[in-house]
């Protein structure tokens, strides 16, 4: 009889069961994300960093966020990994029919629309920031963005993500037109860094793709050998 | 992508994180931990495990959870562990207290009623630990008091509490209490038998609850004092 | 084709038919009761020539262990296996795609790529939004060699070298991070993943008892259960026999068997009909 006081008193102690997690448990794997992409004649540069998230635990150190669409296109994934990796999935099921059909390389363009399509048709239950980049005949390097809500822009430069808010500035003040290929991958390098030390749920290390006529070409920044500035 | 952050059904704003929310604040804890007292003729015996836990993780495999009142009485405490020590410390400077003023020791029926009254005292915003008293009475006859929460005590010879309480007490009833026994003639409990029923149900208990476990702390009260000893349980 | 004699078959897929009668019941104050969850660690590394998973064996209901001695370690085809987190129903759920792939392995009489796998699960997965809340580490060999693949709840996927998931996960990767090396041996991932469940299992409440490994190499697999009995049970000290007579008996009723006749049918063997 004694203890039936006791959950009068403290309804909240019945239930310590059902907090007994803590949040990584039960969050869903998110990719706070610092993404860039950066046009220059003749090709585009892309770049991410590597940290995926599930609450405030590091479920993925080295994760890949530059994800493959066709030899020539590529996709920058920010937002739930679940939607982002799904999205490219069927993108990239939908562009290799239609390279099929049309006998040579998809357009960047069209690989965008069809990016767009989606997030905009499931723009309520999709949480996806893509930037989409690559190069074709037509138009050469091309980088698309499609924020949140499934609207599509062409920029020359784009970037994305929870670290971008904090570099949009350094991106501004930094980009010049017609930089050259050097420039342009020395510039996404410089920025990604700095939004990987501001930004908590970006960092690890920095990859970034080149993408010309002659294919995409990776590479990887470690972590001992980013771009250093003033930490204060 | 400003202009997108009000959002959506889903209700989520652009690139949240969960890293730094706190949904609520709840002044208890909920430490675990399993006591048991069995009380003979000329004894009693009090036990409980050592383990420290919240949630799924585990502060301390060697936490004292018997606090010796007098030389004849001995609390067993689990439940949320900062709430424990409050109380003891009360508790502890109130005996000394009494000891001052009387020059002698207080009985155990005195500590059983002391404590039903401080722990009544906070009847809002209770101590959230289970308690179980075991010692000697003035007659030097084994004597359990338990207790709830808010100060209700009860008096038995046999007594279970904490994370694993709902566990251990059928069996102490059965095997004690001879409880649903036809036909079973009960023989006085003896110390060796209390000593190794605790042992038994605290190893059954550390199988099936996750709160119990590493190790238990026995003590036997008699006249000639308390006696101290361990036993090891798993430590999954 | 419905009658009382044969049941319909049900159609194929989840039935949602009590989700608005539930709904209703919890809003009246009705306590949905709660799956079980499997607060688990598991973990799976690659090594120089396949791949190890590790597992865990307790199950959990709250803070009750449901079962001390579960198997965590699923079988998905012969080069691949799968270890599960999560709500336990759902993990098991997610093992039924080892038909598939054994359909798979059948049309294409080719050993199934570990990449096809991860694709049908984390399709599955998506499609379901999180509802199904099983956390995957898959590992396998095929053709391209040892892969080991991550699959969260909501149906994203990682490509690992070692990973580890479950409510024991930290301590797991703990472990990991501070041993794991490239091209290891067998025996040493396997006494690397078996510390990281060790790990998980001391220091995580929700995790417990054995460990559980399995090593999936190019041609050949090794299911080792237990592979180390971490927790060895309490010896009890008494004997809890009861005597004879100790239930006791409230009433006694006996019911005689009246024979009313007996008859004997002998039934033919008759050879199986080939003719078609």
């Amino acid at each position: 009889m004694a203890y039936m006081v006791d959950n009068l008193v403290q309804p909240n102690i019945s239930s310590v069961a059902s907090n007994l997690g803590p949040d990584w448990l039960s969050s869903e794997q998110s990719t706070g994300t610092s993404i860039m992409a950066c046009e220059f004649d003749g090709g585009v540069v892309i770049g991410a960093d590597s940290r995926a998230t599930t609450g405030a635990y590091i479920s993925n150190r080295f994760a890949d966020k530059l994800t493959k669409i066709t030899d020539y296109i590529y996709c920058c994934r920010s937002g739930s990994a679940a939607d982002t990796q799904a999205i490219s999935d069927i993108v990239a099921y939908h562009l290799s029919l239609h390279k099929m059909e049309l006998g040579m390389e998809p357009l960047v363009e069209t690989a965008a629309n069809v990016f767009r399509e989606l997030c905009y048709n499931y723009r309520d239950s999709l949480m996806a920031g893509i930037l989409v980049a690559g190069w074709d005949s037509r138009k050469g390097g091309q980088v698309y963005s499609i924020p949140l809500g499934g609207m599509c822009v062409r920029q020359p430069i784009s970037i994305g993500g929870s670290g971008s808010t904090y570099v949009y500035g350094y991106m501004d003040s930094q980009y010049k037109p017609n930089m050259s290929r050097d420039e342009c991958v020395k510039l996404v390098e410089n920025t990604l860094a700095l939004a990987m030390s501001r930004d908590g749920s970006s960092g690890g290390v920095i990859r970034i793709g080149v993408i010309t006529e002659k294919g995409a070409e990776r590479k990887v920044i470690l972590g001992n050998e980013l771009p250093q500035f003033y930490e204060g | 992508m400003a202009l997108l952050s009000e959002n959506l059904r889903r209700s989520l704003p652009d690139y949240k994180t969960q890293a730094t929310k706190m949904k609520s604040f709840s002044p208890y804890a909920d430490n675990g931990g399993s006591v048991i007292a069995l009380a003979g003729d000329d004894f009693c015996v009090i036990a409980a495990d050592t383990r420290l836990s919240t949630g799924f993780s585990i502060y301390t495999r060697e936490q004292q959870k018997l606090f010796p009142l007098s030389s004849k009485t001995i609390l067993g405490c689990s439940g949320c562990w900062c709430d424990t020590l409050t109380l003891t410390r009360l508790l502890i400077a109130r005996m000394q207290m009494y000891e001052h003023e009387h020059q002698k020791e207080m009985p155990t029926l005195a500590v059983a009623q002391m404590l039903s009254t401080m722990l009544y005292y906070k009847r809002f915003f209770p101590y959230y630990v289970s308690n179980i008293l075991g010692g000697l009475d003035e007659d030097g006859k084994g004597c359990v008091y338990s207790y709830d929460p808010i100060g209700h005590c009860e008096v038995t010879k046999y007594r279970a509490g904490g994370s694993a309480g709902a566990l251990l007490q059928p069996l102490l009833d059965n095997q004690i209490g001879y409880k649903n026994q036809e036909g079973v003639e009960p023989v006085p409990l003896t110390q060796e038998k209390a000593v190794a029923i605790i042992k038994d149900v605290f190893t059954s208990a550390a199988e099936r609850d996750i709160y119990t476990g590493d190790s238990i702390n026995i003590k036997i009260i008699t006249k000639d004092g308390v006696q101290d000893s361990t036993f090891e349980l798993r430590k999954d | 084709m419905s009658s009382v004699l044969v049941p319909e078959i049900p159609a194929p897929g989840f039935s949602f038919d009590l989700c608005q009668r539930n709904n209703f019941l919890v809003k009246k104050g009705f306590q949905a009761p709660k799956a079980v969850k499997t607060g688990t660690t598991i973990a799976g590394v690659v090594y120089k020539d396949g791949v190890v998973l590790g597992g865990d064996t307790r199950s959990t209901e709250n803070t009750i262990v449901a079962d001390k001695n579960c198997s965590k370690i699923h079988y998905l085809t012969e080069n691949i296996y799968c270890c599960g987190a999560g709500t336990a129903a759902d993990t098991e759920m997610t093992t039924m795609i080892s038909s598939q792939l054994e359909l798979h392995h059948l049309n294409t009489n080719r050993i199934v790529p570990v990449c096809t796998a991860n694709a049908m699960i984390k399709q599955l997965l998506f499609r379901y939004q999180g509802n199904i809340g099983a956390a995957l580490i898959l590992g396998g060999v095929d053709l391209d060699g040892p892969h080991l693949y991550c699959i969260y709840p909501h149906g994203s996927s990682d490509r690992h070298l070692y990973t580890s998931m479950g409510t024991g996960s930290l301590a797991a990767m703990a472990v990991f991070e501070s041993r794991w090396k490239p091209d290891m041996t067998e025996e040493e991932a396997k006494e690397l993943v078996a510390d990281a469940i060790r790990a998980g299992v001391f220091n995580d409440l929700a995790s417990g008892s054995n460990v559980d490994l399995c090593v999936i190499r190019k041609g050949s697999v090794d299911y080792l259960r237990p592979y180390d009995i971490a927790n060895v049970k309490g010896q009890r000290n008494i004997s809890y026999r009861y005597k004879r007579g100790t239930t006791a008996v409230l009433n006694k009723i006996v019911h005689p068997i009246i024979i009313e006749g007996e008859t004997v049918r002998r039934l033919e063997t008759e050879p199986m009909d080939t003719s078609s």
